[in-house]
């Protein structure tokens, strides 16, 4: 391996665990990192190590850690499945979003908050409307155009469409502005919603397996990214693959973005930067995704929590932040494109 | 001669009148490169998908003389059938290495990685068509005539035993094209291959790389044979519309189409 790409390598695997202490360091009660390891080391060890304050405890333990987690959780999923979708669909512009799940989640989060009654979980809405969503893009795309590509990613759009307009209508008829005003936070994305241990244990359940049949397939990603005839010659049935890898990233995708609300250009960004330094080969890019996604998040998630003194919207703020870190790493690798 | 391929009756209808190949009939033995020859739309490429399965089509395909093709999986035809496509466009910039790695699917199932063996598989194929000093370029930087030789390393990767390139000169120049169809022959001929099958619509390049020639106008085989006996000027008369003069030196035929006095 060339040290030119072993760097980068070792940079982003660091990268997340740092990330992660990071975050548990900051926040409006000051503790020192000394205090933070030991509160992690005890709650890992509890009999070697003796244990700081309960303050600190509860800060590091009850608040901070299960927020990282869930932030980190969040990226590596949209960031992974981002990965594979780019390569299956042969679109290096599409996310999972694309399947119409952030508008089926949107508005069946909408739905329920504007009319259901509270003691209806807004998580379960939207993680059903989001599935629901996305099979119908999928039924659609395999009805008329057997699963292809086209058929995916026009399916996609018009469910999308679809669902947007009935997120709208559900706005307008939302009965008080209060309501209105939590749709709109909700839709904004908002990591802290995730961030409980029970809830965190809820998107492992479902996104690990999800995330490890990716990485196992992380290869075939290649083949699948050569168009389907040359993926059939190839002794691949690229129909079936792409469906069991698509409905895989609709799924985990669901489920993070029903506690989290909708966080964009993830998906859509760490890929590609993930691309432009160590090139295009999935075996390394879905692995990275993983790592650099997760990193990003926490760091995102860091920063919508510490930038101002009022909490910022995750989903803006990662667009943002998104938005001109891609630029300059196009404009460094401008000739990978060109 | 052992027979490696024999098609009887392959027919395929694109649409109800759109017939794209009738009653196609054809063999093919070890050793040899045989030439689908033709005008555009006379079914060459459609013959090839048919062939591949990557069409589905009325009739059977008999290889190694004996196995239908439809009780085959498609990993297995994978192996046995390598498919070089007329050029790849490619969304990603793979490293050449890594794609022609690709080639390797077929001995994979859906979750396994390639091993070293793979790798030198890779590396034994690079060596043989000499484009080792490629393996490390990008694919979106290759020229046309390098292009189509990592698309033959990643069939030959592929471990197939008959070759189909669907008009493998079709972006070349001569110089480049003389190039990738003398590798082709070269395989054939030393056994790496048991035969080659490609479509082609010139028939001057055609007469001088093939050993069996079949000549296809509106999906049907009009002639099917050595190149001396089907590049028969009245033939091509017929299929192509065009006046050709036949010229025959140290044994080898040359048609070279005339230039039309008419405006």
């Amino acid at each position: 391996m060339s040290l030119r790409k072993l760097v980068p390598k070792l940079f982003v695997s660091f990268s997340l665990p740092l990330a992660i202490l990071i975050s548990l360091l900051l926040g409006h009660y000051r503790t020192d990192p000394k205090t933070v390891l030991e509160v992690v080391l005890s709650a890992v060890f509890p009999h070697l190590i003796h244990s700081p304050p309960e303050t600190v405890r509860v800060i590091v333990l009850l608040y901070r850690a299960p927020r990282a987690i869930a932030a980190a959780i969040t990226g590596a999923v949209l960031a992974v499945s981002g990965a594979a979708l780019q390569s299956m669909l042969r679109n290096p512009l599409v996310d999972t979003y694309i399947l119409g799940i952030a508008s089926g989640a949107g508005f069946g989060a909408a739905l329920a908050i504007a009319f259901l009654p509270p003691t209806v979980p807004v998580e379960l809405v939207a993680f059903c409307f989001s599935l629901i969503a996305f099979m119908l893009a999928f039924v659609l795309a395999w009805s008329w155009g057997r699963g292809g590509v086209i058929a995916l990613v026009l399916s996609g759009v018009i469910v999308n469409a679809f669902f947007s307009a009935a997120l709208a209508l559900v706005k307008y008829l939302a009965p008080d502005p209060h309501r209105l005003a939590s749709i709109v936070f909700w839709l904004m994305g908002d990591i802290g919603q995730a961030a409980f241990w029970y809830k965190i244990m809820r998107m492992l359940a479902i996104s690990l397996p999800c995330i490890l049949v990716i990485w196992f397939m992380r290869w075939r990603l290649n083949v699948l990214s050569l168009g389907d005839e040359e993926a059939r010659a190839l002794g691949v049935n690229p129909t079936v693959e792409r469906g069991l890898l698509t409905a895989i990233c609709a799924l985990m995708t669901s489920a993070t973005v029903a506690y989290t609300g909708i966080i964009g250009w993830v998906g859509l960004l760490v890929p590609h930067i993930v691309r432009l330094m160590l090139g295009t080969d999935n075996r390394v890019v879905v692995t990275y995704s993983i790592v650099f996604g997760a990193t990003y998040m926490v760091l995102a998630d860091d920063l919508a929590r510490c930038l101002t003194s009022e909490e910022l919207p995750i989903g803006v703020l990662t667009t943002i932040m998104g938005a001109p870190l891609y630029i300059y790493l196009l404009r460094r690798a401008s000739g990978v494109w060109r | 001669m052992r027979c490696v391929l024999r098609v009887e009756g392959l027919s395929y209808t694109y649409s109800r009148d759109l017939v794209a190949l009738r009653d196609v009939e054809f063999e093919v033995y070890s050793g040899e490169v045989v030439t689908v020859l033709g005008p555009n739309g006379a079914g060459k490429t459609t013959l090839l998908k048919c062939i591949l399965r990557l069409l589905e089509p009325r009739g059977v395909v008999y290889i190694n003389g004996k196995r239908r093709w439809d009780e085959l999986s498609s990993r297995e035809l994978a192996k046995y059938f390598g498919y070089v496509p007329q050029t790849h466009h490619s969304i990603f910039a793979y490293r050449v290495l890594d794609f022609i790695l690709m080639g390797r699917a077929p001995h994979h199932t859906m979750f396994s990685l390639p091993s070293r063996r793979d790798y030198e598989k890779v590396h034994e194929v690079a060596k043989l068509l000499g484009i080792e000093d490629l393996l490390e370029r990008s694919i979106t930087e290759l020229s046309g005539g390098q292009m189509q030789l990592v698309l033959i390393a990643r069939a030959l990767v592929q471990e197939a035993k008959v070759l189909l390139l669907d008009e493998p000169t079709a972006h070349l120049d001569i110089v480049n094209s003389v190039r990738v169809l003398s590798v082709v022959r070269k395989l054939v001929k030393s056994g790496r291959v048991d035969a080659a099958i490609m479509a082609m619509h010139d028939p001057v390049l055609a007469a001088s790389f093939s050993d069996k020639v079949l000549l296809m106008s509106r999906g049907r085989v009009v002639a099917c044979g050595s190149p001396r006996d089907v590049l028969r000027p009245e033939v091509l008369r017929e299929v192509y519309g065009v006046d050709f003069v036949r010229f025959e030196h140290c044994g080898f035929v040359v048609v070279v189409p005339r230039a039309s006095t008419e405006v």
